[in-house]
């Protein structure tokens, strides 16, 4: 087991932290590279008059923290035991539903599994530090190259020079998973900075359903740092949801960039689910470069406390007929802002092209903030584009119906948080994921109770009704009596 | 017996006076239709024995089984059995009757008290004490629809969104049937029904009128009255009850409409124009 780095960010860490890891001269050149554009890189402070979110970021203390490295070596497991927190996680999150799991905590990957038949299938579920060794033709291919660039901002420059651990997911072609494979990253050390990065390779024909999970278990003032990068390549007509929840303790920040590259009839479905955390700055896209790729975006935050959020989404149309569609919902409560700004970007040539944005914001404080800037950048001319963004408040009549019910101002109030994310959350695919997600939220709320989440996902999921008839609302046919056939479970 | 007394009732909206002086009881097991011309201040009552806050009460008082409720949250005066179908039923997109349905029923079996709320901080989830199983929630609920003879489709819908005018009012009456109120306000449940949707919602009252249920049926028309029969008709114009009598003043109504109970010293008031009225 190796001894932490020390503390603060440089060249010299670099070094250290790749010569710890033993890595190939070319990955020790691409991490020395991407620290250099980190450093010639201006910070970005954001637009005048905004809410200051990246100035926010610009003034985090990155020389405090420790750069986590891999805790294990190929050859023992110490470090291998996991944290109660987690070990209850795990048998708690999709435990007979899922075709793998693997498991970052701070820097290094503690657990992977993968079902058998995939294994012979040729799906590989790797340490990208493994990969990096292993498939070095697939790393570098892929790596940080056409999907996520080292440059695509000086955040994701830092990261490339510092990531560790990290999953690489290689699906052959033709391969389709059809139970989740699912992934949790942990932060349980304060003062660490973690890159983590997630690769996905679909190759032709294949799918997969990810389930990515970001969770911390430490307490106090004391901040630390995930900074983290997913990739994904749809090849030609592979099909990949991903799914992220990230549900990390206010003293975490959290700097994401995630994007999505599609071949010829590529797809994929981002979900995005960001509860916690103290900062996010998060990137979301989708490069829709083969012709006939769609990409789909739903996404949910709920803000609280002096939470800050900046998201930013871009829907890139390059190719044919292409479809995009972004749906972000958001709830923001006490002293909370989040910057909002969608970009769809239709390149010249991209024809027939349809793509939808929407934000829609609900403020339950006074003090709360929301911004959304929607951009459209329209260079074909055989388009069909639309975007809107909304911020408001609850409405009053809506409550006075509700307390009319008996219902407590507080919890009419919890209802129509539940009510203004259900749409969103019925895009989700995973009813698991659906339903821990309605837990969160309800988990987010002030004074729930605790059957507030049950009645919630029983009313949403169980209550499904068979033998519907007719007659029994036509208001002057025959008079139904037949029993109401309820689903048990 | 529950009694709900309304006395000397006054209220403003925006600082326009509205209610000038309302004295009615209403008892458990007595339908009394409240009839009058739009604008006489008829769903205004509704809505201040409910505790609308856009809604200022100015004097009088309201007793509901011998408390004064004025002071109580809406919510309150619901759990204490009070209830109120909606003239315009608000829409809830997302939020599906069934849980809706499931929490009011909880809320409304914690009785009269005020309810302790926001003392828990985040992730800090307590357990009701009211909690229905689902299983026994559904019976309760399928009892009920299949009294009102109601769609099972109901109750996967997102409360009145998207509902027909006649699909709002049954789910009010299927909320009514739910919740079980001692006293329950119906505040024109048949406005914008047609003769059909009319006679199902009359029948649907019909099938929980009986000696615990006492009905404030306010209405523009008679018509309803043709299905439901009261057992007291009160007129009310320019924000007071002028007229009260048995069923048959409603037809009386009918015939020679609300002119003729007007009021000798309100003449100028119909025309917005402000009087001085001597209680």
């Amino acid at each position: 087991m190796a001894s932490t780095m020390a503390k603060g960010l440089s060249r010299e860490a670099v070094e250290e932290l790749s010569r710890r890891k033993g890595e190939p001269e070319w990955m020790l050149q691409k991490r020395l590279q991407a620290w250099d554009i980190y450093e010639n890189t201006a910070t970005p402070l954001g637009r005048r008059g905004d809410l200051g979110t990246l100035r926010t970021v610009s003034n985090f203390k990155f020389q405090e923290l420790i750069p986590s490295v891999s805790s294990i070596t190929s050859d023992g497991d110490g470090g291998n035991a996991l944290s109660p927190a987690i070990e209850q996680s795990l048998t708690e999150a999709l435990v007979d539903e899922r075709a793998g799991l693997i498991v970052q905590r701070n820097g290094s990957i503690v657990r992977t599994e993968l079902n058998e038949e995939l294994v012979r299938a040729g799906v590989i579920l790797t340490d990208l530090e493994t990969a990096v060794r292993e498939y070095p033709a697939l790393v570098q291919e892929y790596f940080m190259t056409r999907c996520v660039p080292v440059d695509a901002s000086k955040y994701t420059a830092l990261h490339a020079a510092f990531w560790s651990g990290g999953v690489f997911l290689y699906i052959p072609k033709g391969v389709e998973i059809e139970r989740p494979i699912l992934a949790q990253i942990w932060i349980d050390e304060p003062g660490s900075a973690n890159f983590v990065h997630t690769l996905i390779v679909a190759d032709e024909l294949s799918s997969v359903r990810y389930v990515n999970e970001y969770n911390s278990s430490f307490e106090g003032e004391q901040v630390a740092l995930l900074s983290d990068v997913v990739e994904v390549y749809a090849n030609n007509a592979a099909r990949v949801e991903f799914s992220n929840l990230q549900d990390l303790g206010q003293n975490v920040w959290n700097i994401t960039y995630k994007n999505a590259v599609h071949q010829k009839d590529g797809s994929t479905t981002w979900v995005m689910a960001d509860l916690g955390s103290k900062v996010t700055l998060a990137h979301i896209g989708a490069t829709l470069s083969g012709n006939g790729s769609a990409a789909e975006l739903v996404g949910v935050f709920f803000t609280d406390h002096d939470q800050r959020f900046s998201i930013q989404t871009l829907s890139d149309h390059a190719a044919l007929s292409t479809n995009a569609e972004t749906l972000v919902k958001g709830v923001l409560t006490d002293e909370s802002r989040v910057e909002f700004d969608g970009m769809i970007r239709v390149r010249p040539g991209a024809q027939q092209t349809a793509s939808f944005l929407s934000d829609h914001n609900l403020l339950l404080s006074k003090k709360a903030r929301a911004e959304a800037i929607p951009g459209l950048e329209i260079g074909a001319n055989e388009v069909s584009a639309s975007h809107g963004a909304t911020s408001g408040q609850i409405d009053e009549e809506q409550l006075f119906y509700l307390m009319v019910r008996g219902i407590h101002r507080d919890e009419a109030e919890r209802i129509i948080v539940q009510g203004f994310f259900e749409p969103v959350l019925q895009r989700i695919p995973l009813e698991n994921l659906r339903n821990r997600l309605r837990r969160s939220i309800v988990r987010r709320m002030r004074g729930t109770s605790e059957t507030e989440a049950d009645t919630w996902v029983d009313a949403q999921e169980r209550w499904e009704i068979e033998g519907v008839d007719e007659h029994a609302v036509s208001l002057d046919g025959p008079k139904a009596d037949e029993e109401i056939q309820l689903t048990e479970y | 017996m529950s009694e709900l007394v309304i006395k000397n009732l006054h209220a403003n909206i925006e600082g326009k006076p509205i209610l000038r002086g309302v004295d009615l009881v209403v008892k458990q097991g007595e339908i009394h239709a409240l009839m009058g011309p739009n604008g006489s201040g008829k769903s205004t009552l509704a809505n201040v024995i409910m505790g609308n806050p856009k809604y200022e009460v100015t004097d009088g008082e309201v007793w509901f089984k011998g408390e004064n409720i004025l002071e109580y949250s809406p919510d309150r005066r619901a759990r204490m059995r009070l209830f109120l179908a909606f003239q315009y039923p608000m829409s809830i997109p997302g939020v599906s009757v069934a849980n809706f349905l499931r929490r009011s029923l909880e809320a409304v079996r914690e009785g009269n008290k005020p309810l302790e709320e926001g003392e828990n901080p985040t992730g800090q989830a307590t357990k009701r004490k009211n909690s229905i199983p689902p299983r026994e929630f559904r019976t309760l609920l399928q009892t009920k629809m299949r009294l009102l003879k109601v769609d099972n489709s109901f109750i996967n819908r997102s409360i009145n969104d998207g509902f027909s005018g006649g699909e709002k009012k049954r789910a009010e009456i299927l909320q009514m049937a739910l919740l079980e109120p001692e006293i329950a306000l119906m505040d024109e449940t048949d406005s914008g029904l047609d003769i059909d949707a009319l006679k199902i919602v009359s029948e649907s009252v019909n099938a929980l009128t009986g000696p615990n249920l006492g009905i404030l049926l306010i209405t523009h028309y008679q018509r309803m009255l043709n299905y439901i029969t009261p057992d007291y008709v009160h007129v009310m114009f320019n924000g007071r009850i002028v007229k009260s009598g048995g069923k048959e003043l409603a037809l009386e109504l009918e015939d020679k409409g609300y002119e003729w109970l007007k009021p000798a010293d309100e003449e100028k008031d119909v025309h917005g124009q402000e009087v001085t009225v001597n209680g």
